[in-house]
């Protein structure tokens, strides 16, 4: 046993991503509960007016009391009022709200997993650029209100390495709202190095550009869901929809739920048709590509073809005329690197470009990697890119780095304990989890 | 319906048989119930009865093939046991699932990848009295060296986390180069227990070559800031001096050779190999810089050629060649042009065997014009050297002759091929208006004949006459030796070839 380095001690291990949190034993190489971040919930009219005078605190979530729609079922199912809430910043995704954490995290270990949080030492995943205050919230969360008896923070740039088995990588990263790229050296972020942007949420906003602008061929396309829909009948390819709403229901819906849906279809449709061309933008080759059929659950069906492609393009390249009327666009993945590896030694820079991993449910575009590829084979004609082929691998790289660290024999002198959490307070975690 | 044995005695009335058989009836023996013996399979001993060896039945005991034993063999139990980790300063205990007959109170198996690496530290008065730097405060020293011992000297870390309230900003080597400064002063100033080896050796780890590692840095950002154009340029450089390298090589050998065949001595060897290392030791430099691009065109690892090894030969001393001559004893040189390998090896041999013969492309014309002079080359009668040498001699100057009259009769014919062309141009102009195609494709036929004779065989034949094509095919096929004169006459001595 001591052989592998392996050393079980039934640790949690707890990843919060922007689009889902991922819960389960240390040692396993899939997450046990894997649930939705966006939770549903009903605030009555007195708690949103309170919510709204102390606007941009921890207040603006509700209360316990309010009933909150959890996992599976929870967003997703249609319920009168209810509002969708997701605790995730979208310009940074750090913890915003940490009022909502607590319950989602005991619903993955308590509903889905059914084990007892203070059974078992937890570690909890944090992105490069958390900041001391939010990873210090989290330890008090897990020591008073789960009563852990230990606790360990580590970062998901690291453990996307130790995932991928490398001390020493360029991890790049992209998620649902961040794209990031982390030079990891001997198991240590390299802070100075690191860079981050919301690329993904400007591809889902052009993606969503592109469905609702009407083109020459088609008008502009419902984003309705399918939960607001009694009926309809099949049509034609391009032809115009037949459905009837779901009246009852429309008065019901409140604008969150409504975005949270339509953000919904509109991944769905980039996950089903999105592509990206493997040896960069070419008007001649992305017209020759396939168009792909995609029906909308409005029973509207159309191809698409050079739009599917365009959508992708965004993750590696701007148009002049975007960058014009625009300044201030998220920075691509291209630039992303760049700049990480200029900010580096010069000694790291061809190590790091000869250790590049992948991770992130937005790396999962076909062709994605290809052309990863071709851009830093460019400038970096030894580079090598570890992308697991495995989808569960590539989206929950961080949880799975989790899993083996949080299993290592040699780990567990690093744990936080609850004895010295009570000793040495909020400290204690940042002098321990470097 | 099959009838038994007592059916028939009844129908025959045979009394029943007693207790005595006939002799047609085997003797039925009321054998006693032997046991079979154990290892021995059941068909087997129904065949050899009861009178099997004893012996062999103990020793081949038939058995499965056995299992293999994986260990323990058995359960084993394990138990959920809280530990303690000795690397941790608080009371935590964690569970961990083990075998029940583990001690319980063993140390923990992974305390012992729990290393701490030495960390230096200084007193105030030691501070005072080496370590005084007017780059560095001792706060500011103090702040290096916690960082140091937190990130146990992971040098990129530490640069990466180094921030210093108030301080300048420094670089990766202005860290290094302070830390390692300050080890090694303590290192020298301070009383050493161990030897003075381990002392210097200690301090040697500590060396830290400040300005080095920042050309070093230098040269790796100029080396990643080359543009293409420049990698190309580079790259076609070294296959050039590669090949310049080469050619350089071929011909100190080659001098080399000349010298030896021509002067008899071993000159310029060692000039060779030294040349050879000092080409090496470049190529290893340029390989170091190139990293582990693999684009050089041959491995400079391996040695120079083995040809141009010494070749072990004896002195020509005058006793030697007094001795030879008295003794007809003739050494033959190995051929020095091949590497010694062992197909180049000569074993000995006859000499009628290895007769030389006439190259294959031309043997057979050397062999025609021979026959017509009567020489029959193919059988030796006495072999000896200077015969050999003889016919050797003669096989090379009937192939000289060979080239010389082939080279004669094109000649010749290029020069009927004029004329008659002459002829025709000086007749067409009499006629007047000629043709301008014809006119100019001749002209295009004879330059090309001029430029290449051979090549223009079929174009030329169309245009001239049809006896000047046979007559050249009569040169062609007569390979008469005495045949130099025009192949006008080609016809009359054909034939007389065929009379005599």
């Amino acid at each position: 046993m001591v052989n592998y380095g392996g050393d079980e001690v039934s640790a949690l291990v707890v990843d919060i991503g922007t689009s889902s949190l991922r819960a389960g034993y240390a040692g396993d190489d899939t997450p046990k509960a894997i649930i939705p971040t966006s939770y549903g919930c009903h605030i009555s009219p007195a708690e949103e007016d309170v919510a709204m005078d102390v606007e941009g605190g921890d207040a603006t979530a509700p209360k316990k009391s309010a009933k909150m729609y959890i996992g599976q079922s929870g967003p997703s199912m249609w319920r009168s009022g209810m509002e969708v809430r997701n605790p995730m910043s979208s310009t940074d995704g750090l913890i915003h709200d940490f009022n909502a954490i607590p319950p989602l995290i005991e619903h993955a270990l308590v509903d889905v997993m059914r084990c007892v949080p203070s059974e078992h030492p937890i570690l909890v995943t944090e992105p490069a650029w958390n900041t001391p205050a939010n990873r210090e919230r989290m330890a008090e969360i897990m020591f008073e209100e789960f009563q852990v008896p230990a606790f360990y923070i580590a970062n998901t740039g690291v453990l996307n390495a130790f995932a991928a088995g490398r001390g020493t990588a360029l991890v790049i990263d992209v998620g649902k709202t961040m794209a990031s790229v982390t030079p990891v050296v001997d198991g240590f972020v390299l802070r100075k190095g690191l860079t981050y942007s919301t690329l993904p949420s400007l591809v889902h906003l052009h993606a969503r550009h592109v469905l609702l602008s009407p083109t020459s061929m088609r008008r502009g396309i419902d984003l309705i869901p399918h939960q607001l829909i009694a009926s309809k009948m099949p049509v034609d390819v391009n032809a115009p929809p037949r459905y009837t709403l779901r009246e009852d229901r429309v008065v019901g819906t409140t604008e969150s739920w409504r975005q949270w849906a339509e953000a919904r279809e509109v991944d769905e449709w980039v996950q089903s048709v999105g592509g990206i061309l493997e040896q960069g933008w070419n008007d001649q080759l992305a017209a020759s590509r396939p168009p792909r059929p995609y029906e909308f659950p409005t029973g509207y069906n159309t191809y698409f073809g050079i739009e599917r492609l365009q959508v992708g393009e965004q993750f590696f390249y701007y148009s002049p005329a975007m960058v014009n009327s625009n300044p201030n666009l998220p920075k691509n993945l291209p630039q992303l690197i760049t700049e990480t590896l200029r900010s580096c030694d010069a000694e790291l820079r061809q190590v790091l470009a000869g250790n590049v991993v992948l991770t992130g449910g937005g790396t999962l575009f076909t062709g994605f990697v290809d052309r990863l590829a071709t851009e830093l084979n460019r400038t970096f004609p030894h580079a090598k890119i570890h992308a697991p082929g495995n989808p569960i691998e590539r989206r929950y790289g961080g949880w799975l780095g989790g899993s083996i660290l949080a299993s290592l024999g040699t780990f567990h002198q690093l744990w936080i304990s609850k004895e010295e959490w009570q000793e040495h307070g909020k400290a204690i975690v940042g002098q321990r989890c470097k | 319906m099959a009838a038994s044995a007592a059916d028939v005695r009844s129908a025959l009335s045979i009394p029943e048989p007693s207790s005595t058989p006939g002799p047609s009836q085997p003797k039925k023996t009321a054998a006693p119930p032997t046991r079979k013996p154990e290892g021995i399979s059941r068909e087997l001993y129904s065949l050899i009865g009861p009178s099997a060896p004893s012996l062999a039945a103990q020793l081949a005991k038939p058995r499965l093939k056995q299992k293999p034993n994986l260990g323990g063999g058995g359960k084993v139990k394990w138990e959920c046991r809280a530990f303690k980790n000795p690397g941790r300063q608080d009371s935590l205990e964690l569970k961990h699932w083990v075998k029940a007959t583990t001690e319980p109170d063993a140390e923990y198996p992974f305390a012992k990848y729990n290393v701490q690496p030495t960390a230096y530290t200084y007193s105030q008065d030691e501070y005072t009295r080496f370590l005084e730097d007017k780059e560095w405060t001792k706060e500011e020293t103090d702040y290096l060296f916690s960082v140091v011992r937190d990130y146990d000297a992971r040098w990129y870390i530490v640069h990466d986390r180094y921030e210093y309230p108030g301080g300048v900003p420094r670089q990766l080597e202005d860290l290094k180069d302070r830390y390692y400064s300050v080890c090694r002063k303590l290192v020298r100033n301070r009383p050493w227990a161990g030897d003075e080896a381990s002392k210097a050796a200690l301090i040697s780890s500590f060396q830290f070559d400040k300005e080095r590692e920042l050309t070093r840095k230098k040269y790796i950002v100029s080396l990643e800031n080359r543009t293409p154009e420049q990698i190309a340029e580079e790259e076609a450089l070294y296959i050039e001096i590669k090949r310049l390298e080469q050619n350089e090589r071929r011909f100190k050998k080659e001098r080399d050779e000349l010298l030896r065949t021509i002067a008899g001595i071993d000159s310029g060897l060692p000039d060779v190999v030294e040349d050879e290392m000092v080409m090496n030791l470049t190529i290893d430099t340029k390989k170091k810089k190139r990293g582990s691009m693999a684009m050089d065109i041959d491995s400079p690892s391996t040695p120079a050629m083995p040809s141009s090894a010494p070749i072990p030969k004896r002195p020509q001393t005058a006793k030697n060649t007094a001795f030879d001559v008295a003794n007809c004893i003739v050494r033959t040189e190995p051929p020095s042009t091949v590497p010694i390998t062992k197909a180049a090896h000569q074993p000995a041999h006859l000499r009628s065997y290895k007769l030389p013969v006439p190259k294959a492309a031309t043997s057979q014309k050397i062999g025609q014009a021979l026959t017509e002079l009567g020489i029959n080359h193919t059988r030796l009668v006495m072999p000896t050297r200077q015969n050999i040498a003889h016919l050797e001699a003669l096989l090379d100057a009937a192939a000289a002759l060979v080239e010389t009259k082939r080279v004669v009769d094109k000649v010749d014919y290029d020069i009927k091929l004029a004329k008659t062309r002459l002829g025709m141009r000086e007749g067409q102009g009499a006629e007047g208006e000629a043709p301008a195609a014809p006119a100019e494709s001749m002209e295009v036929d004879e330059s090309n004949d001029i430029g290449e004779p051979v090549g223009e065989d079929g174009r030329a034949q169309s245009v001239v006459s049809t006896r000047s094509a046979r007559s050249r095919k009569h040169t062609r096929r007569s390979m008469s030796i005495s045949s130099v004169d025009t192949s006008g006459t080609a016809a009359t001595r054909t034939k007389r070839q065929k009379r005599s």
